[in-house]
């Protein structure tokens, strides 16, 4: 009897759960690898409302340890059109050009996207999403151009510098750059630092080069390099910075105006994510937005107020988050599923409304140039942060600007044995001369990336 | 001799015996997923031309090239892979040979009789506490204590007049290899002198009270008895550090990345950038992991060489013959 009455239990189990899954199959699935909630968070708030039709299964993986890519990365190489794979995974700046370059990442054409709606896309954002054969695998709802931000009150007590425009023409170009870092170190008796170190410039810096790292397969050290690494040499020898690290503790003291460091070059989201935060408000939380922007260092909100942005030397850009669709899952798409990754992709990276609205909403600097125009149009973003400066016009310049040819997918690994193997130990006198740290770096290069040719 | 009964009574025993397999079944069925698997593709990827994601499954035996570069002294990967193996020796021996003194001095201490330290659970437990913090961690606090040029360290030296400028630790060989050596040492000791001191507790104690009777100073009972009857403790400490100090990683990739001018660089730091940066050499990563399985293998045999005893052992027909 028990026998019986299991068996029929069973049964019904198996039948309800049979049911269940024929009933969610009219549904759309769709598979979303990411390394943070954050795209989560977006389509659930502003767009898995409207699209009751499509089921979300969204994958979390940190990049630390390269948990994220190690992830994606067997899903794709073992099994790419399997159900638990990826339909749409989130590319971020280090390994973006890893996966354009694939074959197991899709042309965007290839769900639907055509020409005109890619146009609108900032250059350097759509150029990074591209392949070497120009593909467009990737798009970016950010965009992320990088300016100089620096300290209004210590530009004006040792520079006498009182506009962005002044500033601007204090650091031009790199040349003028160093000049004013020495002006600075006479005016301050050596009080007040250019920057935190060489880790600083390099994210800018790069972008003045004339062409990436691999070039026709070849390593190519681009001469502009070798100006860095007599500027940094320079800088470092005459105390013209902190000689500390990005990110390390002297780096934030600077912010919070522990130490005096007048220049940070800091793309859109260091200004809301790393400086703002850092910048030691807090202490005096009774204060208005009017009283905040003008800036005083002993009312106890550090150095809120007191920051201006100018383009600095160089258009660069340093970031973004890009999506990207797996080839084998399109392949096996039906009309209506590519319909939804089309629908999905274009409306977090080029729909007009949607990047208005969430420019409002969250501060971030949007990926799509016509909206841009538009948030411009509308009377752009006084900051409070930054005395009232509208910080959107000065990144939109620089978006335009910046070159997204440069990057390539063994990026983040050459950067950093450039780092190693040359800006640290040249800068501080350990190696003979150049000659000597670049011959090391070259090896180093050769033994951890066998498919590029090193001469 | 009993008479049979004529029909053989069947009686059904019950054995439990096969249970058994089933509760060693776990661990097993781990073993071959996660560890015998694993080696065997590693062997086999050694074996390959297997770079980068894409030809992780699908690639080709090309024999034993990926080896030949790493003993060849013209290829690229040669200055990197014995350098890094110079380096991690360096840093084991350091950590290692005052980690065993310490141990060995502490172990005796704590099992002297004639001594009877007080609040033994007290030291005991402070000098293995550093074992239970995970190496990362640690990696990371003493990168933030000894960071330049504003950290707790230099602050410290500079305010109570040590040093005038703050020093750049990690820029130098010296310190960075020394810091990476003393952590090691500082979370091991406590180890290693919990396991002496189970070695010595070992000991029959009516030796210690011959030798007392004898009338043997503290150094002799211990240069005499205790060191030559600890000798297979010392066997098995030596080789777990070995494995241990040869695959070091933790410390030295959350502190140091090999800087400076990879002086740090350990063996498993270089499989670790060979395969998980770059073009993901997973064939080279492979071959050196397999080069340092055997340079472990040929240290632990000699090791065991070394402080085993050399009597002959009597061999079979002996044996045969003494229990006849």
């Amino acid at each position: 009897m028990k026998k019986v009455l299991s068996l029929v239990l069973a049964l019904a189990l198996v039948l309800g759960v049979m049911s269940f899954a024929s009933a969610e199959d009219a549904k759309i699935k769709l598979v979303v690898y990411s390394f943070t909630n954050e795209l989560q968070g977006m389509i659930e708030k502003y767009y898995a409302p409207n699209h009751p039709e499509i089921e979300f299964d969204f994958q979390i993986y940190p990049t630390d340890g390269d948990a994220y890519t190690t992830k994606v990365d067997t899903l794709l190489g073992s099994d790419a059109a399997s159900e638990e794979a990826p339909d749409i995974f989130t590319l971020e700046a280090a390994f973006v050009k890893h996966y354009v370059e694939m074959d197991w990442t899709g042309d965007l054409k290839d769900i639907g996207f055509t020409d005109d709606e890619l146009a609108v896309a900032f250059p350097v954002m759509a150029q990074i999403g591209q392949n070497a054969a120009g593909v467009q695998k990737g798009l970016s709802w950010q965009s992320t151009p990088g300016v100089l931000m620096y300290r209004a009150s210590l530009a004006e007590k040792y520079l006498g510098v009182t506009s962005p425009e002044e500033m601007q023409a204090k650091v031009a170009d790199w040349d003028t750059f160093l000049e004013t870092a020495e002006e600075l170190k006479e005016k301050s008796e050596g009080a007040c630092k250019m920057i935190t170190g060489s880790g600083d410039i390099w994210n800018a810096y790069q972008y003045q080069r004339a062409a990436g790292w691999v070039v026709d397969g070849k390593l190519n050290i681009d001469d502009e390099l070798l100006d860095f690494e007599e500027l940094v040499k320079t800088m470092y020898q005459d105390d013209l910075t902190q000689k500390a690290g990005a990110w390390g503790e002297t780096w934030f003291a600077g912010m919070q105006g522990v130490n005096e460091t007048l220049c940070y070059f800091l793309p859109t989201w260091g200004l809301h994510y790393t400086l703002k935060p850092n910048c030691g408000q807090g202490t005096n939380d009774k204060m208005t937005e009017e009283e905040l922007s003008t800036y005083n260092l002993e009312n106890g909100n550090g150095t809120y107020g007191d920051w201006r942005i100018t383009d600095g030397p160089v258009a660069y850009s340093w970031g973004g988050t890009w999506m990207g669709v797996n080839a084998a899952k399109v392949a096996t798409a039906d009309d209506a599923k590519k319909a939804a990754m089309h629908d999905l992709i274009k409306f977090f990276t080029l729909d007009d409304d949607f990047l208005t609205q969430y420019a409002a909403d969250s501060g971030d600097f949007v990926g799509s140039a016509k909206a841009v125009e538009t948030i411009l149009a509308n009377g752009g973003t006084p900051n409070p942060f930054l005395g009232g400066q509208d910080h959107y016009a000065i990144f939109a310049k620089a978006a335009a600007l910046a070159n997204g040819a440069l990057m390539s997918q063994y990026d983040a690994t050459i950067n950093d044995l450039w780092s190693k193997n040359v800006t640290s130990p040249y800068e501080a006198g350990e190696v003979e001369d150049i000659n000597e740290a670049i011959a090391n770096f070259k090896t180093a290069v050769a033994a951890a990336i066998n498919t590029i040719t090193v001469e | 001799m009993q008479a049979q009964p004529a029909v053989k009574k069947k009686v059904k025993s019950v054995s439990y015996s096969h249970w058994g397999y089933f509760f060693i079944a776990p661990f097993f069925i781990v073993f071959l997923i996660f560890q015998l698997y694993p080696i065997i593709f590693t062997f086999r990827t050694s074996l390959t031309d297997a770079m980068g994601w894409e030809k992780i499954l699908n690639n080709n035996i090309i024999g034993f090239n990926n080896f030949k570069q790493l003993f060849d002294s013209n290829s690229l990967v040669f200055g990197k892979f014995w350098g890094s193996l110079g380096n991690t020796m360096i840093m084991w021996f350091f950590n290692f040979v005052p980690q065993l003194g310490f141990a060995l001095i502490l172990a005796s201490w704590f099992t002297d009789s004639r001594l009877h330290l007080k609040g033994q659970g007290f030291f005991k437990t402070t000098i293995f506490m550093p074992n239970i913090i995970t190496a990362a961690t640690i990696g990371m606090l003493f990168m933030s204590l000894f960071a330049f040029p504003v950290a707790p360290i230099n602050t410290f030296l500079q305010t109570s007049g040590i040093v005038n400028m703050p020093v750049n630790y990690f820029r130098s060989v010296e310190w960075s290899r020394g810091l990476i050596s003393f952590i090691q040492w500082w979370m091991w000791t406590g180890n290693t002198m919990i396991i002496m001191i189970a070695g010595i507790s070992g000991i029959n104690p009516s030796l210690f009270e011959a030798a007392l009777v004898d009338g043997c100073s503290s150094r002799q009972t211990f240069w005499k008895i205790t060191l030559p009857l600890i000798k297979p403790i010392l066997v098995y400490n030596l080789t777990t550090s070995l494995v241990g100090g040869l695959t070091m990683f933790d410390v030295p990739h959350m502190m140091t990345q090999g800087d400076p001018n990879e002086t740090t660089n350990t063996v498993a730091r270089f499989i670790y950038t060979q395969g998980f940066t770059g073009s993901h050499n997973f064939n080279m990563a492979s071959a050196a992991s397999i080069v340092l399985f055997g340079i472990i293998i040929i240290g632990s045999l000699i090791i065991r060489y070394v402080l085993n005893d050399h009597e002959p052992k009597p061999g079979k027909a002996a044996r045969k013959e003494a229990i006849k």
